[in-house]
């Protein structure tokens, strides 16, 4: 693990010296393959329970261009693992894990449409499908950004992006069975064995859209869900909005359901003092289809990049109001895409 | 005379900086790239935005860019992408972490040249008062 962590370091260290032939955030080519990952080290210091400095993320993901119909591209990951660890431990146990996250090929049928077949990301919001940590706005991730719904699919997809952005971006998937590699369950809120869903997202700049999300699913309890989302994601000078919220019908809860229904928001602002400082913050309420009353949320924080590949972030949350979805207390990281 | 000849100098300094502008962008690729010229800036746009990927021929196109303090890569990304800086490193930070490479990053006029010379589906720019040797123009942006 030291030696990972070494080579994340000394990949930063190097991170201007274009005539290396290597710069940070864009990865190695190796012929026809890209080869690049991101990491992400973090410091948890809840005011309650297992306090610990984690490697949360170190992922690597390749990518081929070999033709037109010829496009692999795979990412797999080791996850949670805990450097420190002081306190009880939680159910995961900071153990780690090795987790495939996509493993998939893209066909180019034309400028605009794209067969997809293999394990994905499903587009419920923004956040899942750019969930690495230097590139996603906090450190503490919203739980309405990953619970809820299957965040990933092992089928097939079709998605249209027009190249002049004049049409909306469109992209519909169905994984007809189990999920490829499924992930343990103890990083996962949900096992799911059917999905099938799209998104619509309405471009108004480079980074900035209005979208929305349908998914049905089962999940391995038989329990089937239908959501319906929204997010959103605008820019006004130095001011950054971003926000996304989903609700779920459920079939029949189960036993330990409580709640026939599950809904989550989130909305965040951020403000960029200048390129590489910037402070943010987020608040979000989530009704776990589990817990007798919604949970409340209020973080805030600061953000140092020293270039785009690269952040610091220190920022606290405040649970105040029923059972928290993430704990309250401070968080740092330090997350580089490399 | 040292005050007129630091007159003179800022006149011609300013004569030569408007000239360079003037003589705008060459868009260019590899002398094997079969592309419709001139491409429109939405159509090269579109490139370096990843939106377009392959050439008409099915080939994958390699968009490269200057370094960012380039004065030629700031003339590109305020005419041609009309988008900040900031927000095209996040953007194509994205776009990677999505399976599509950023553009491919050269230190010099000399070395963009090189590389769009000896790397099939290759595209850039340069500075249109460069002579383009040994490659294809796309279009030329004003």
């Amino acid at each position: 693990m030291l030696v990972l962590l070494c080579l994340t370091w000394g990949l930063a260290e190097s991170a201007a010296r274009a005539d290396s032939g290597y710069q940070l955030g864009h990865g190695y080519d190796l012929g026809p393959f890209n080869l690049a990952g991101y990491s992400n080290l973090v410091g948890n210091l809840p005011t309650s329970g297992t306090k610990s400095l984690a490697l949360e993320d170190l992922s690597l993901f390749v990518t081929g261009h070999l033709g037109r119909f010829f496009n692999p591209f795979t990412e797999a990951e080791l996850t949670d693992f805990d450097l420190v660890r002081s306190g009880p431990t939680g159910p995961d146990h900071g153990d780690g894990d090795f987790v495939l996250e996509r493993l998939y090929n893209d066909s180019y049928l034309t400028d605009a449409a794209t067969l997809r077949i293999g394990k994905m990301l499903t587009p419920v919001g923004e956040w899942n499908q750019i969930h690495a940590a230097p590139l996603v706005l906090t450190t503490v991730r919203p739980a309405v950004t990953e619970r809820n719904f299957s965040e990933y699919a092992t089928g097939v997809s079709a998605l249209y992006s027009d190249p002049f952005s004049k049409f909306p971006d469109i992209q519909v998937y169905w994984q007809p069975a189990s999920e490829f590699s499924e992930r343990p369950s103890t990083i996962t809120f949900h096992q799911y064995k059917q999905v099938e869903g799209a998104h619509v997202s309405f471009p108004i700049g480079l980074l900035d859209m209005v979208g929305v999300s349908f998914q049905q699913s089962r999940d391995v309890q038989g329990v089937d869900q239908s959501l319906f989302g929204a997010d959103f994601h605008y820019t006004l000078g130095k001011v950054t909005l971003q926000g996304e919220g989903t609700v779920s019908a459920l079939s029949r809860p189960p036993a330990v359901h409580i709640h026939n229904t599950e809904w989550g928001a989130y909305a965040a602002a951020s403000y960029a003092f200048t390129d590489k400082w910037s402070a943010y913050s987020w608040y979000e309420g989530f009704g776990d289809r589990s817990s007798p009353s919604p949970a409340d949320d209020l973080l805030f924080g600061v953000a140092y990049r020293p270039q785009p590949p690269m952040v610091f972030r220190v920022e606290y949350l405040q649970n105040f109001g029923g059972p928290p979805v993430n704990p309250t207390g401070v968080f740092a990281s330090w997350a580089v895409l490399f | 005379m040292t005050r007129l000849h630091l007159a003179i100098a800022i006149v011609a300094g300013l004569l030569f900086a408007n000239s360079a502008k003037a003589a705008g962008l060459l868009i260019i690729a590899n002398p094997s790239v079969v592309s419709p010229a001139p491409l429109t800036l939405s159509q090269i746009a579109a490139i370096y935005l990843l939106r377009v990927t392959a050439w008409p021929d099915g080939s994958h196109i390699v968009p490269v860019n200057r370094d960012a303090t380039s004065e030629t890569r700031a003339e590109f990304t305020a005419d041609v992408l009309q988008a900040d800086d900031a927000s095209l490193a996040a953007y194509w930070n994205e776009m990677h972490y999505m399976g599509k490479l950023p553009p491919v990053v050269q230190e010099s006029e000399q070395a963009m040249l090189a590389f769009i010379r000896n790397v099939p589906g290759s595209i850039g720019y340069i500075s249109a008062s460069t002579a383009p040797a040994g490659v294809k123009v796309l279009a030329h942006v004003p």
